[in-house]
C-alpha cells in the first residue's frame, strides 16, 4: 500500500524470497550446464553456446511453469500463499532468464556467420503454414515480448494507472505466452532431439498447469452453493458463531459475486471478496490489527466501512448486513466503496 | 524495400518514440496523471520508481499520451 511511489517497497520477507529464487535459478542453470557439458562434451564453440541456449530455456520454461502453478496451489492449500506474495519478482527474473536465451540464440547464428539467415526464417510466411519447419522461433519471440510487456507494467504504478481489471487483463497473457513457449518447444527442439526428456518435461509441466487448474476450479464451484435467499432477497449465511472469529465466510451473490462476511468479535462486516490491489480473494485473508488483511500482498481495509486505513485511499464495495432471529443475513446489492455498513451483535448474541 | 528492413524501421521508430514519451512522462506528468482531480500536490515518486516506469512507459506510449492529454484538459 502506497501514497507515493518507491522502486521496491523492500523488506526481510521480500529479500529472503529473491535471494532463495536468484540462488535455486543460478544452482539449476549452472546445474544443467555442467551435467551436459560432462555427458556430452560440446567440439566447437556453437555447441557450446548451445548448452547454455537449452540451460537457460529449460530454466525459462520450468519458472513460467511454476508461476502459472503459485495460483491455484494457493486457492487449494495456504501453505503456498508464501510463493505468492512476491510472484512479481519471480516474473521479472523469467523475463532477464527468457532474454539470455534469446541472446544466446543469436550469439549462437553469430558463431556460425550465419545471422543473416535468421530474419528470412521468421520472415518466409509460406512455413507458417507447416507443422515440421514450422519458424518456432517467432513463437518464442512472441512470448518473450509478452514477458516484456508483463514485466514492464508490473510496478504497482501501473496496476493504479492501468486499473486493477485492465491490468489483470493484461498480465492473464502470461496464459499466451506459456502457450506459445510449449509451441515453442514442442515446434522446435522436440522435432531434431530424440531426446525422451524434453517431451516428458513438456507433458508433466503443461500437465501439472491444466490439472491444478481445473482442480482449483472445481473446489471453488464445489464450495460455491447456490445462496439462501429471504423472502425479500437477502441472502441467509447462517449464525454468527459460524464465521470464525478474526476471519470470514464467502457467499455467493444470486448472479455470481463473492462477498465476504467477516467477524472481529462482535462486530460483523461484509466487503467484496476481491482485494483492489490486484483482486485477492480477502475473504481468505485474516483481521489483523483490527484490519481485514488480503492473503495475497496485506493490503488492509477498515471492516466498519471498507476504506483502507490513512494515509491509503484504497476503497472497497460493502454490504449491508442484519441479524434476523439469530441467523446472519446479508443483502446482496453492493454499496458504493466506502460505505460504511458494519453491525454491532447485541450483547448475549451467541459467538461460540 | 524489403519487409525486414520495413519492419525494422517500424519497430525503430515505435521505440524511439517511446523513449522520448516515456522520458518526458516519468519526469514530468506520471505523478499529476494519478492525482485526484483538484489535488495540490502530485504523488510522489522516487528516481529509483521513474526508472522501472519507463520501460513500460515506453512500450505503451500512444496510451499513455492520450492519458496525459486527459490529464492536462482536467482542471
Amino acid at each position: 500500500m502506497s501514497v507515493g511511489f518507491r522502486a521496491v517497497q523492500w523488506n526481510r520477507d521480500k529479500i529472503v524470497y529473491d535471494a532463495i529464487l536468484i540462488a535455486a535459478t543460478a544452482i539449476y542453470i549452472a546445474g544443467f550446464a555442467a551435467i551436459v557439458w560432462t555427458a556430452n562434451p560440446p567440439k566447437n564453440l556453437p555447441d557450446a553456446i548451445d548448452v547454455w541456449i537449452r540451460a537457460f530455456g529449460t530454466a525459462a520454461f520450468l519458472m513460467l511453469t511454476v508461476i502459472l502453478c503459485i495460483g491455484p496451489l494457493a486457492r487449494l492449500d495456504r501453505r503456498f500463499l508464501t510463493l505468492l506474495y512476491n510472484r512479481r519478482h519471480f516474473g521479472v527474473l523469467t523475463f532477464f532468464v527468457a532474454c539470455v536465451h534469446g541472446w544466446l540464440m543469436i550469439e549462437w547464428f553469430a558463431a556460425q556467420d550465419a545471422l543473416h539467415t535468421l530474419m528470412p526464417e521468421l520472415m518466409t510466411l509460406a512455413d507458417y503454414g507447416k507443422f515440421i519447419g514450422f519458424p518456432f522461433k517467432a513463437l518464442g519471440i512472441a512470448a518473450l515480448l509478452i514477458l516484456f510487456l508483463m514485466a514492464a507494467t508490473s510496478h504497482d504504478f501501473w496496476l493504479a494507472f492501468l486499473t486493477p481489471p485492465v491490468w489483470k487483463a493484461l498480465h492473464m497473457l502470461l496464459y499466451a505466452a506459456y502457450a506459445m513457449v510449449v509451441m515453442h518447444v514442442a515446434l522446435g527442439i522436440m522435432q531434431y532431439d530424440r531426446s525422451p526428456l524434453i517431451p516428458a518435461m513438456l507433458i508433466v509441466c503443461f500437465g501439472a498447469v491444466a490439472a491444478l487448474h481445473l482442480l482449483a476450479i472445481w473446489r471453488e464451484r464445489h464450495g460455491d452453493r447456490g445462496p439462501t435467499l429471504t423472502a425479500d432477497g437477502w441472502i441467509a449465511v447462517g449464525p454468527p458463531a459460524s464465521i470464525p472469529d478474526k476471519a470470514a465466510r464467502i457467499v455467493v451473490a444470486p448472479g455470481g459475486e463473492r462477498i465476504a462476511v467477516f467477524r472481529d468479535g462482535s462486530e460483523i462486516g461484509a466487503l467484496t471478496n476481491l482485494c483492489a490491489h490486484q483482486n485477492g480473494p480477502l475473504g481468505e485473508g485474516r483481521i489483523i490489527d483490527g484490519c481485514v488483511t488480503c492473503p495475497w500482498h496485506g493490503y488492509q481495509y477498515r471492516l466498519a466501512d471498507g476504506c483502507a486505513p490513512a494515509p491509503f485511499t484504497e476503497r472497497l464495495a460493502t454490504y449491508r448486513v442484519r441479524l434476523s432471529g439469530g441467523t446472519l443475513e446479508v443483502d446482496p446489492h453492493p454499496l458504493p466503496p466506502g460505505t460504511p455498513a458494519s453491525i454491532h451483535l447485541p450483547n448475549g448474541a451467541p459467538l461460540a | 524495400m524489403s519487409a525486414e528492413i520495413v519492419l525494422f524501421l517500424a519497430v525503430a521508430v515505435y521505440g524511439a518514440a517511446g523513449l522520448a514519451v516515456g522520458a518526458a512522462f516519468v519526469t514530468v506528468a506520471a505523478g499529476r496523471v494519478l492525482s485526484a482531480p483538484g489535488a495540490s500536490q502530485p504523488v510522489s515518486f522516487t528516481f529509483g520508481a521513474r526508472l522501472l516506469i519507463l520501460p513500460g512507459a515506453a512500450a505503451l506510449w500512444p496510451y499513455v499520451l492520450l492519458r496525459w492529454r486527459r490529464a492536462l484538459r482536467q482542471p
